[in-house]
């Protein structure tokens, strides 16, 4: 005979040692003697640490003086933070004339006023906001930067970005209130949404031009004054390198990965050949002979200063990193999936760039960022070859008269500094992992 | 048995240009002969189906087709092309020929609306509507519309195999080629996916399927190939093939598969 359950089993809550926070606490902390008494002891050295720390660093600080001795005369026991403050504006800024501050602010301000589309999920157009920011920002920072006199082909670029980011804010304009694309909505506007794409394509073309030459008349009649790149430094003189630094590690990575994995022999073994040498050799070498070897190769007459020389060596050295992190994530994609691509019509590129390259990326997340942040960290070592960067200028602090020997408070600072950087960049990658993972799986 | 030797006349008859033509072709693997002296010629609203062990160089043939995988002597002409080096010529084949592969082989980070629209776009240039448009026309077809916006790992291993299908018909090609398409799949789900290819050769389609479903293989082929160790062993109508092999190697084999 069968045996069956007529009554379904109600059920019932979770015992109290599950849920409660006692219980938690006994299953956690206090399971046994021998745990409690590790628990207490755990307890007092945190205790010790937290309030050693927060006596020095807080309660017992000074936060104005004019110097060390004031700081010494107010507390013997606490930390002298007036140092630091005092020198905000060199940390942030380096030696950066102080009223022409506000060019390295602006352009700080318009860099995240054009990355914020990526972020704004009814924004369309996410990729050419992206490809606009690396072709144009560039140039416009590099000008609003140094200043000085515009070129020909410096004009040409600035003009290309004003119309780009007055651009990318309009179609974030139309995107927020329509829910179009800039380029759907001005069609409609002008009444062409019936003509076929090609008057489309030529009258929207018609209008990016018209744009360019007002951008490029305007932008001739302002000029901002030279800034010598010796005055750069601090925070800001770090965000540039490291910034130009992640933005070009990652595509000459690709490039090189591609090149190792290429068909063609002579590709394949410079790529390769590339690689190993840079990855061969320490950073602060490869920075050395930036700065001493480079020059010797230029034409006579052709000086880059040391921030360029500096920028081409951390790109070329992170690049070759960034190479074989991608050339690991190519090389998990099955090969299915390029045969998958080819077979309805896809060639090389195509099957990279739109079916192998969106996977391999997706699952080196976590390396690609645990490289930009050994390379924002990295970039501190262009202090040994004589650029103030943030960590140049705060070991300075302890050579400035007033501060003379004040070594730790600006180096904690320096830290905290670089911990929020950092650990910023480790949770966004963990947003975005968790983001595109749930986006593709149920 | 008449009637199917009928069906091959008839395709024969109706249609007497010729969509495939394997001749004299040979391929290596470093030091490995693995197709030898291949010969064979694939008209059009042909269905081929081509059995054999494992290691016997029926997937490297059709991969051959495509170009997937080079040959290094003799020639294959496809729809008149013939396959080179020259690139053009590659990427036109590739755009003729659909393949359907035992592990599906579907893009997993694109919905299945995606995985459709994706060649349609980007290489017929077609616009994004025309291609949603097909795409979904052959989802009906392929029976699962509804599963447009799902993601491949969200669907089952014959869901996956017929929207790979449907894929490769959203680009319009003139031949299909089939790997093993039921081999990966769990035995409930075989049928499903064998329906959807007797749909598709109902409608004319010039196939050359790897399979080694008999039951299939007698309705819709109009020959059957045996290859073992590189070499077209045998090759006859498919009833005749199966009920009465006539080289003492496909006996055996067929016995095995049994």
């Amino acid at each position: 005979m069968a045996i069956i359950n007529a009554n379904q089993t109600p059920a019932r809550a979770a015992p109290i040692s599950e849920t409660s926070i006692l219980g938690w606490l006994h299953k956690n902390l206090f399971s046994s003697a021998f745990n409690a008494l590790l628990t207490f002891f755990m307890l007092y050295i945190i205790y010790q640490t937290v309030s050693g720390v927060l006596t020095w660093g807080l309660f017992n600080a000074t936060f104005v003086a004019e110097n060390r001795r004031e700081c010494f005369d107010n507390s013997l026991t606490g930390a002298c933070w007036a140092g630091v403050i005092d020198w905000f504006d060199n940390i942030f800024y380096g030696r950066y004339p102080r009223e022409e501050i506000w060019r390295i602010d602006f352009g700080g301000l318009l860099l995240a006023l054009w990355m914020a589309p990526m972020w704004i999920p009814r924004v369309k157009g996410k990729i050419l906001v992206g490809v606009s920011v690396v072709t144009f920002y560039p140039f416009l920072a590099g000008y609003l930067f140094s200043g000085g006199d515009k070129g020909i082909f410096m004009q040409v670029m600035v003009a290309g970005a004003i119309v780009a980011f007055a651009i990318n804010m309009a179609n974030v304009v139309t995107g927020l209130t329509k829910n179009m694309a800039l380029n759907a909505f001005l069609v409609q506007m002008l009444g062409q949404s019936k003509s076929s794409g090609k008057t489309r394509r030529n009258i929207l073309l018609l209008l990016a031009t018209v744009a360019f030459v007002v951008a490029f008349v305007w932008q001739m009649g302002w000029n901002v004054e030279g800034v010598s790149w010796t005055k750069w430094g601090g925070l800001f003189l770090t965000m540039v390198i490291s910034g130009i630094g992640i933005a070009s590690a990652l595509p000459g990575g690709i490039l090189l990965a591609l090149g190792r994995r290429s068909k063609l022999p002579i590709i394949r073994v410079l790529s390769t050949g590339f690689i190993e040498v840079f990855r061969s050799v320490p950073l602060i070498t490869v920075l050395f002979m930036a700065t001493t070897m480079f020059p010797l190769f230029m034409p006579e007459g052709v000086v880059l200063n040391k921030p360029v020389q500096v920028i081409i060596a951390v790109v070329l050295f992170n690049a070759c990193y960034m190479a074989e992190t991608v050339r690991a994530g190519l090389q998990a994609i099955p090969k299915g999936q390029a045969e998958g691509a080819h077979t309805i019509g896809l060639g090389y590129w195509g099957a990279m760039g739109l079916i192998i390259m969106p996977q391999a990326l997706k699952h080196m997340i976590p390396n690609i960022v645990g490289s930009f942040i050994g390379l924002l960290k990295d970039t501190t070592l262009v202090s040994i070859i004589g650029l103030f960067d943030l960590l140049g200028m705060l070991t300075s602090i302890s050579k400035d008269v007033p501060w003379l020997g004040l070594h730790k408070e600006p180096l904690i600072f320096g830290a905290i500094l670089f911990f929020i950087l950092c650990f910023a960049m480790s949770k966004y990658s963990r947003h975005l992992e968790v983001k595109l993972s749930s986006d593709h799986k149920g | 048995m008449n009637d199917t030797q009928t069906k091959g006349q008839l395709a024969s008859a109706r249609s007497s240009d010729v969509m495939i033509e394997i001749a004299d072709m040979n391929k290596w693997y470093d030091q490995f002969h693995v197709l030898k002296n291949i010969n064979l010629t694939v008209h059009t609203g042909e269905r081929l189906v081509i059995c054999g062990p494992s290691g016997s160089g029926k997937s490297t043939l059709i991969r051959c087709i495509n170009a997937l995988e080079e040959h290094q002597e003799g020639d294959i002409i496809v729809d008149g092309i013939r396959l080179g080096k020259n690139l053009k010529n590659l990427d036109h084949i590739r755009t003729e020929v659909g393949m359907v592969f035992q592990n599906f082989n579907l893009f997993p980070h694109l919905t299945i609306l995606e995985n459709l629209t994706m060649g349609p776009i980007w290489v017929r240039k077609k616009s994004k509507a025309d291609a949603i448009e097909t795409a979904m026309m052959y989802l009906e077809r392929v029976k699962i519309p509804e599963q447009a916006d799902k993601y491949p790992g969200q669907l089952s291993g014959g869901q996956q195999q017929r929207v790979a299908i449907a894929r490769s018909l959203c680009m319009r090609p003139k031949i299909m080629l089939f790997d093993e398409p039921t081999s990966a799949l769990d035995p409930e789900m075989i049928k499903e996916v064998l329906d959807v290819m007797v749909d598709l050769a109902d409608t004319g389609m010039t196939m050359i399927v790897v399979t080694h479903e008999m039951g299939f293989a007698k309705t819709i082929a109009d020959e059957a190939i045996f290859m073992a160790e590189g070499d077209i062993v045998e090759r006859n109508n498919p009833v005749a093939f199966f009920d009465h092999p006539e080289h003492e190697r496909t006996r055996q084999f067929l016995s095995q598969i049994l």
